[in-house]
């Protein structure tokens, strides 16, 4: 379960801020599409960043499945343990 | 050490697509040392994967179809990622007497439930028996299939893994080869049926005469393989023609698009199509330096197509990566659409890009002429410079028709109809849309505008989106691409259309995907887009700003200007004015990365 304590959410947030519309506040249940537009070209920058930073391959496929920035912690500390 | 397969076969003699069917194109292509290599997002070699080892597990396959419950002729939707394992099941379907249809894919943050739909709709209206894909997608698959007719439904994994049989005679001359999604609503797709003899005939024309190809070449694609001319052009030509490809996966092209040119460069590829936005997305991210580090001088075909080809942001590609010998000459505009399998026209090889500069004044407003500018006269008239997309293909006949059907000269913009050996003769199961684009002498409406001048075509436009003014025309493309200019919005924000209001006159609409959440910030943004189009096509319009997202695409990327002016009538595109101030939960429409044709 994500927490705002968390340092790969607090990361995570570092990494979409940019995207969020003012007064947009960040939690594990913020919505990326929808809360923070993060539209598909959007999405590809974030998903390489992240891959970057964390040197792990995001599994495209599973995009489609995630909602909001506490689904993409999760995905993301996954990733880290499957390395 | 993982070694890609060679580029030209030492002892097969080379063949250009003179084959029957696809099967036996692929028969052929085996006895060589040639195939398909998989790369990396990072732009290593993941997997070579030989015609003659394609074809090898397409037969092994094609023995486990009749184990799935199907009979020949059963459709098989399959999703098509950039994989080894999508073309074993394609061609296994082509060798087992099935007929395959590629499925899209999704690559949007919350985009499940549109996908699904999407995936459904196209199993329902092609009738399709089985459902395969990756195991990553299984779940939405199978969400997909339910209701549908499909009773297999799995990962590649699991047919490979049914009991081996006799399998059913191979699909042959005269029949079905695959179905493409290429455009329709998510609720009424609308299937191109390819014919064994459209697809043959079409890459013949494409080898012989488009691409001039030959021993020695090699195509490089990060194209997906869901679409037109990432399938035809990229997968099935090159099998036809024994040519080897190189292959990046979509997505890993959008997250690094410099893979494409990398993979390229390495490999020596000669052959490569983008829509324009891919020559742009590189330019944009050629990092100093960059460019000096890859070696494009093999590259002598750089094809573009799938689009409105846009002249200016080529030459700043071009400009980027002369450095890389990237000869701008390579450049082959070139038109196309899945109705027709693929390609109708290509311009001349080793030329690049040639335009047409017309007065956009009142003979072209009104009387559809397109009147050329030279340079020296262009100032102070307002201009518009075309890309030439050359020649239909020998076999091929393009005429411009006016509304009443009637053939125009030169010069004279209409309805672009096309006539060939590759012309579908339907979309699947779909007699009522099929009527609409076949006309009564076998001809095809293409749905676009265009012109003809010396004997080469000219697009200038989608006929339905046409916007008339005052009895004046103006091209939605236009405003569109130059409100993408105002600061703050991007390529695909943007829809322009007319809808009809009091005494019947005509009120331009201009919706704007709008990313500012300051109310100060959206105001500048309303104002500036007004100004652009007033300045543009000297009409009023009305500006609407709307959440991201709000605009929708078809699955080969084309912005649905029909869907936008529906949803706008319905008043379901709502200013962000409008809107309470916490945004409502959007509809989350799948939208695939605007790619390829």
């Amino acid at each position: 379960m994500t927490t705002t304590d968390d340092t790969i959410f607090r990361e995570i947030c570092g990494l979409v801020a940019r995207f969020a519309p003012a007064g947009v506040q960040l939690r594990p249940e913020t919505e990326l599409a929808s809360d923070l537009n993060v539209d598909s070209v959007a999405a590809m920058d974030l998903v390489m960043e992240i891959e970057d930073k964390y040197e792990i391959d995001i599994p495209i496929n599973q995009l489609a499945d995630m909602r909001s920035l506490g689904d993409l912690v999760e995905l993301v500390r996954q990733q880290l343990k499957d390395r | 050490m993982l070694t890609p397969t060679p580029t030209a076969n030492e002892t097969l003699p080379f063949r250009t697509a003179d084959f029957a069917t696809l099967a036996e194109g692929l028969d052929y292509a085996a006895r060589g040392a040639t195939g398909v290599n998989f790369f990396s997002a990072r732009g290593e070699i993941a997997t070579a994967l030989p015609y003659a080892e394609l074809r090898l597990r397409a037969l092994e396959l094609a023995a486990r179809l009749p184990s799935a419950g199907l009979a020949r002729g059963d459709r098989v939707g399959i999703i098509a990622e950039t994989t080894p394992e999508f073309l074993i099941a394609f061609f296994a379907c082509q060798y087992g007497g099935l007929v395959p249809v590629p499925l899209p894919l999704c690559i949007n943050f919350g985009g499940r439930d549109a996908y699904v739909e999407r995936l459904r709709g196209m199993l329902q209206s092609a009738r399709a028996r089985a459902a395969i894909g990756p195991a990553e997608l299984a779940g939405q698959l199978q969400q997909a299939a339910i209701g549908t007719l499909a009773s297999f439904v799995g990962t590649h994994e699991e047919l490979a893994a049914l009991p081996a049989a006799r399998p059913f005679e191979a699909l042959g001359a005269g029949e079905p080869c695959y179905i493409q999604y290429s455009s329709g609503s998510t609720s009424f797709p609308r299937g191109v049926l390819v014919t064994q003899e459209a697809i043959t005939a079409n890459a013949r024309a494409i080898a012989e005469h488009g691409l001039a190809l030959r021993p020695g070449d090699r195509c490089t694609s990060w194209l997906p393989l869901y679409h037109d001319m990432g399938l035809v052009g990229c997968c099935l030509t090159p099998a036809l023609t024994q040519i080897s490809v190189d292959y990046i996966a979509t997505t890993s092209f959008a997250r690094r698009p410099m893979v494409w040119l990398k993979v390229l460069s390495e490999q020596k590829g000669t052959i490569s199509f983008s829509p324009t936005f891919g020559f742009e997305l590189c330019a944009r991210r050629a990092a100093n330096g960059l460019a000096e580090s890859f070696d494009l001088s093999a590259w002598r075909v750089a094809g573009i197509g799938g689009e409105m080809i846009r002249p200016k942001a080529l030459d700043e590609f071009a400009r980027t990566f002369a450095a890389s010998g990237f000869d701008a000459s390579a450049y082959l505009p070139s038109y196309g659409l899945a109705e027709a399998t693929l390609a109708v026209s290509f311009s001349r090889l080793e030329t690049g890009v040639k335009v047409d500069c017309i007065d956009l004044g009142e003979d072209f407003e009104r009387r559809r002429l397109a009147r050329p500018v030279r340079p020296d006269q262009a100032h102070g008239r307002r201009t518009r410079a075309f890309v030439v997309c050359g020649k239909p293909m020998p076999g091929y006949r393009i005429e411009v028709r006016d509304d009443l059907g009637r053939p125009l000269p030169e010069r004279n913009v209409g309805r672009v109809c096309i006539q060939g050996p590759s012309l579908m003769t339907g979309y699947f199961r779909n007699p009522e849309a099929s009527r609409a684009v076949l006309l009564a002498d076998g001809w095809l409406d293409s749905g676009d505008m265009g012109y003809m001048v010396d004997g080469e075509l000219v697009i200038t436009g989608r006929s339905k989106d046409l916007i008339i003014l005052n009895g004046r025309n103006i091209w939605p493309q236009d405003i569109e691409w130059a409100v993408e200019k105002v600061e703050g919005v991007r390529a695909g924000d943007v829809a322009a259309f007319a809808v009809t209001g009091e005494d019947d006159q005509e009120q331009l609409v201009t919706v704007v995907q709008c990313r500012l959440g300051d109310g100060a910030a959206q105001e500048k943004l309303r104002r500036e887009v007004h100004a652009t189009v007033q300045r543009l096509a000297g009409a009023d319009s009305e500006v609407l700003l709307v959440p991201p997202r709000s605009l929708t695409f078809t699955t080969s990327g084309k912005l649905s200007r029909a869907a936008a002016k529906a949803s706008f009538l319905e008043g379901a595109l709502r200013d962000l004015d409008e809107l309470p101030t916490v945004l409502e939960p959007l509809r989350r429409e799948a939208r695939p990365l605007a790619v390829a044709s």
